[in-house]
């Protein structure tokens, strides 16, 4: 993982991206998982995609699998769309966008179907190398971000492994990446007040025991400030050259840790970060995630789209 | 029956689990053997209910008795909803003779004083804890039921423990509690949670305390061993060492369960490697909430493991000393 990041700009894409489908992804917790590159896959097909995919799920459905979506009479309606303007380089692949609706049988005609189960795999600023380095057939659409009922997950990740012959894998979010994100959150306060940096650590104890250690947001971003001053390779160009080092996350996360030593004498380290939270997103490390401001979504799901590529298998 | 009986036995109905209803109703004993017998529990909850209502209108019974079921029932089931504990300050010179008796009258009195239409219950559990029911009303509107006040008091202590009471009618009810057990003054314990038993033992002491010992194990004989057995010993002192005082601390065996407790700091940032932070005047705002199933027995175990270096910070230790939940740390006081 790159031990070097580039600070998180606050980005206005409501130029690139429609506000109705920027509206579908921020302020929606999301399940990750990472996908193997899908063979085969056409951006022009996704009409036909819908209908195999509706009629996957009827069948199955048919076959008593049980999907918890209320009433027993149910009838799903699948779309297929692109989130057009995610994609950061030309590399990237664009977004896709994959929605389950649901009638009851019995629904009267006018009852709008209801949104039950939404995923959307993506690839932001996803490595170049990599991405050229695939065979011409793959499409590389690494971060699969689901929600809803488990059941219909499981269906539609199970359609897609067999149509185009990839594999799913939960992406954790780890110790690492919770950290980057409480420092990056801080270097945003720059430009966006985050109101609070709220951490959340377990420890290894009869019965656990759950520490929510929340800082206030100007006194975080002087923390931040000061472990970056005082890094040894600081560039000193202009604000958009400014590169953050893991080195500076970890002299950050040390400085909250021993701020709250010296008051408790409890060794946090000791016990594991679980969720990094602030007023743009949360995130937690068994994989879910928030963005509550579109104006980090890129670089935030920049740094996920690193994450699941390194889950690749090659 | 009126319909606010209805209304407030139906309610009471979908507050009690399954399990619980069968020896509620046999404790509340408005309802005769027979008629007792008559219900069968192994229905739904629903079910029961409307034979409940039938066979309470039958009896004639009021929202008065009504009040008394869910008394019974709250009393036996106090870890539920939040109370907050008080602390009474200033005792006059009789506050230690005031007994039982002379409490409800006093307490009824006051209160009826300082508000109209309140309704109030006294009763005394076996536990020696008087227990208080105000249903609150005012000068134009019948007592409210619905969301009636409970409150814990034993006499001869200064606490007092506190369920569901609206910032409207928080001073008059901390008046009249005061005035009733001859103090002074009233405040606030900065204790609170959901299990009033884990409050109550934890003021109370009643678990078991360990005392500080000079001397825990028999002096040692000089010792002739060889290196590698020394470092297993020092290892295992350190060990004993850490579970002794881990003990002392927090307590030995079962402890009372509390489940939080929040800190809310605003001490400066000092740390001796970072100058610029060190250096400020203001101090670093943040907040620390600790939480689990039994937070005492968590932190013991903290303590014990190494995880929290003993001897236990005062902050912590302060959670079973001075029992209570809540603090604000500054820089001036450091122990608030």
């Amino acid at each position: 993982m790159n031990i070097c990041r580039k600070a998180p700009r606050s980005q206005n894409i409501t130029e690139k991206v429609k506000p109705e489908h920027l509206a579908l992804l921020v302020k929606t917790e999301w399940q990750l998982s990472y996908v193997t590159p899908l063979y085969q896959f056409r951006h022009t097909q996704l009409k036909t995609y819908a209908r195999q995919l509706s009629a996957f799920i009827a069948a199955e459905k048919q076959q008593g699998l049980a999907v918890e979506v209320g009433g027993l009479q149910n009838t799903f309606k699948v779309s297929f769309s692109v989130l057009q303007g995610l994609a950061e380089t030309n590399d990237d692949p664009e977004t896709v966008l994959i929605q389950v609706q649901s009638k009851p049988m019995f629904a009267r005609q006018e009852d709008p179907p209801k949104t039950v189960w939404s995923g959307w795999l993506s690839c932001i600023n996803g490595n170049p190398e990599y991405l050229q380095s695939l065979p011409k057939d793959f499409t590389c659409l690494p971060l699969f971000c689901s929600k809803g009922a488990e059941g219909l997950s499981s269906l539609v990740k199970s359609w897609l492994q067999r149509t185009f012959d990839c594999c799913f894998g939960p992406l954790d979010i780890n110790q690492t990446t919770l950290q980057w994100l409480a420092a990056l959150w801080t270097n945003c306060h720059m430009e966006t007040n985050i109101q609070k940096l709220k951490m959340i650590w377990t420890l290894p104890v009869v019965p656990p025991l759950q520490v929510t250690y929340t800082v206030d947001s100007d006194d975080a971003l002087e923390l931040w400030r000061s472990t970056r001053e005082s890094s040894a390779e600081k560039s000193r160009g202009a604000e958009d050259e400014v590169c953050i080092d893991f080195s500076e996350v970890t002299r950050f996360m040390q400085g909250l840790m021993s701020h709250f030593y010296r008051h408790f004498r409890v060794d946090l380290s000791a016990g594991e970060l679980n969720q990094v939270s602030s007023a743009l997103g949360s995130a937690k490390l068994n994989g879910k995630i928030k963005i509550s401001s579109s104006r980090y979504l890129i670089s935030i799901f920049s740094l996920l789209t690193e994450c699941a590529l390194l889950k690749m298998p090659i | 029956m009126d319909n606010l009986a209805k209304h407030l036995l139906q309610r009471l109905m979908r507050r009690i689990p399954a399990s619980m209803l069968q020896s509620t109703l046999d404790k509340w004993g408005r309802l005769t053997a027979e008629k007792r017998k008559s219900l069968d529990f192994t229905q739904s909850k629903l079910t029961i209910t409307q034979e409940l209502v039938a066979l309470c209108e039958e009896s004639e019974l009021t929202v008065k008795h009504i009040t008394e079921l869910e008394m019974i029932y709250v009393t036996e089931n106090p870890n539920q909803g939040m109370w907050h504990t008080f602390q009474l300050l200033d005792p006059e010179d009789d506050a230690h003779s005031v007994e039982l008796m002379q409490f409800k009258e006093q307490f009824k009195s006051h209160l009826s004083e300082l508000k109209r239409n309140v309704s109030v219950k006294i009763k005394k559990h076996t536990d020696e804890a008087v227990w208080i029911r105000v249903a609150w009303g005012d000068g134009l509107s019948r007592p409210n039921h619905l969301k009636a006040t409970y409150v814990v008091h034993y006499l001869q202590t200064p606490y007092v423990f506190v369920n569901a009471l609206s910032s409207k009618n928080k001073p008059l009810l901390l008046q009249a509690l005061t005035l009733s057990t001859k103090h002074q003054q009233i405040k606030a314990a900065n204790l609170s949670g959901q299990k009033l038993t884990a409050l109550r033992d934890l003021l109370m002491r009643q678990y078991q305390q360990v005392f500080p010992t000079k001397y825990p194990s028999p002096l040692p004989e000089s010792d002739q061993s060889i290196s590698k057995l020394r470092i297993e010993k020092v290892q295992a002192e350190a060990s004993a060492n850490r579970h002794r005082m881990a003990g002392e601390t927090f307590g030995d065996g079962m402890l009372p369960a509390l489940q939080s407790a929040f800190f809310q700091l605003e001490t400066k940032f000092k740390d001796p490697t970072n100058e610029a932070m060190t250096q400020r005047d203001e101090p670093f705002i943040c907040s620390v909430k600790f939480s689990s199933s039994n937070l005492l027995e968590s932190l013991r175990h903290c303590a014990s493991s190494g995880i929290a270096s003993t001897p236990v910070t005062p902050l912590l230790s302060s959670i079973p000393l001075k029992g209570r939940n809540y603090f604000v740390i500054t820089d001036n006081v450091p122990n608030a």
